[in-house]
């Protein structure tokens, strides 16, 4: 941000951040500008057939709108499989499974989304991304920060600690990671237990005591 | 899920030069505000000048296709394909004139910390065609349609006002205008010299 109250940017220089578990690439747009009224965050993929919008259903509510800015992107949303050159609008409410790949090289979709009625409240989401890129760079410190400031509604505080707690593990903080795997029980037994099992992130921590005593 | 290309939105010229393409009105979209713009020709407007003081958004414009001259707050930025600016001051003049032809810039907006509310606006730019055939039923209809979300806007009721004074219903017309200079007197101002409402300016309860 300028000090005259706007910026010019190009969506090249937007950061390039693995996303965790799919290998999409985020380009973390919202962030990056301090935009704050809703979401909106671009995705690219470098070659035809590389991954661009994970696999999801966008549970949280939020409406979302994808806009193909360059190259050519194949959609799966519900059971229809289609293809969308740049300028192609995709429209998908909450609940509707939608995935994207590129169907040339170089393409980029903008994605903007909300919740009709309610006033915008950034979910911590990619700060996890962010944070775990930068573990992976050997930052472990920048990317704890990071996680540890991100805004998370109150709602998902669990869900905040129980990110922690996986970068944590994975960052070989044993002590940390059960400190915050506890609070995250604390505040949402039910939910983590759902999780726990099968996530890898925590496989650090497997074979510790301490990890059997709160998933028996 | 629905599915459509920039250019096959619908392309409204409006009195200011510039070409608006409305999406969030295309997909009903509630949660914020998005629409695409383009120049009747290379140097045309692009991106209307104006503030957002009113509304206090936060605006992305990011062009889509070709080339676009910005002036923002006095300075001028040419933006290529892939470049947006942002806007977080509502309180800085901005617009566009397209550098290329075919030009395409995609707008999005919305205020901080508050529920998207769909901006009056909308409505009387969709009303302009049908007000330039003087089809006022439609253009009356999409006004109505505007006011039953947000029932006390002044702007808006002061349009429907001016579509009813063209359209020949009077009585329509004056109870509007009234309404909107109760709620906000500088329409009294307006409505005194606009000739939508000469049909009606002797009436009495005409806003003197």
């Amino acid at each position: 941000m300028t000090d005259h109250g706007y910026e010019i940017l190009s969506l090249d220089d937007l950061d390039r951040v693995p996303y965790r578990g799919s290998g999409e690439v985020l380009r973390p747009l919202r962030k990056r500008l301090g935009f704050r009224p809703f979401g909106v965050n671009v995705w690219t993929a470098d070659a035809a057939g590389d991954k661009l919008i994970p696999p999801h259903e966008e549970d949280s509510g939020h409406e979302e709108l994808y806009v193909v800015v360059r190259g050519t992107a194949r959609f799966t949303v519900a059971d229809e499989t289609f293809d969308a050159p740049a300028g192609t609008l995709v429209h998908v409410k909450s609940g509707t499974f939608r995935v994207a790949t590129a169907a040339e090289p170089a393409t980029s979709i903008l994605v903007a989304g909300g919740k009709e009625g309610e006033a915008f409240a950034p979910g911590g989401w990619e700060d996890v991304h962010v944070a775990f890129a930068l573990l992976e760079a050997g930052n472990a410190a920048a990317g704890r920060a990071i996680m540890q400031e991100a805004a998370t509604p109150d709602e998902y505080l669990w869900g905040k600690h129980y990110n922690l707690a996986c970068y944590e593990a994975m960052a070989g903080e044993t002590e940390a990671a059960f400190e915050e795997l506890r609070a995250a029980i604390e505040l949402n037994r039910d939910e983590v237990l759902k999780w726990l099992p099968h996530d890898t992130d925590l496989d650090p921590l497997r074979g510790d005591p301490r990890f059997e005593e709160l998933a028996p | 899920m629905t599915v459509t290309h920039v250019d096959q939105l619908d392309a409204i010229e409006m009195p200011d030069g510039f070409v608006w393409h409305p999406i969030r009105r295309y997909f009903d979209i509630r949660a914020f505000g998005v629409n695409a713009y383009s120049a009747l020709e290379v140097g045309g407007q692009i991106v209307e000048e104006h503030t957002e003081n009113q509304l206090g958004h936060e605006e992305i414009y990011l062009v889509l296709r070709g080339r676009a001259l910005f002036t923002v707050d006095g300075n001028e930025h040419e933006l290529g394909a892939g470049q947006l600016v942002f806007l977080r001051d509502p309180q800085l003049r901005r617009g566009a004139v397209a550098l290329d032809e075919d030009t395409v810039v995609l707008a999005l907006g919305g205020k901080p910390g508050e529920a998207h509310v769909v901006s009056a606006w909308e409505a009387m730019f969709a009303a302009v065609p049908y007000s330039r055939q003087e089809n006022w039923d439609e253009a009356i209809r999409i006004h109505v349609e505007a006011l039953v979300e947000q029932p006390e806007h002044p702007a808006l009721l002061y349009n429907l006002a001016c579509m009813e004074a063209r359209g020949g219903r009077h009585l329509d017309a004056l109870l509007h205008l009234q309404r909107a200079v109760e709620l906000d007197p500088k329409w009294a101002d307006y409505a005194r010299k606009d000739s939508d409402f000469a049909a009606i300016i002797s009436e009495p309860g005409f806003p003197a």
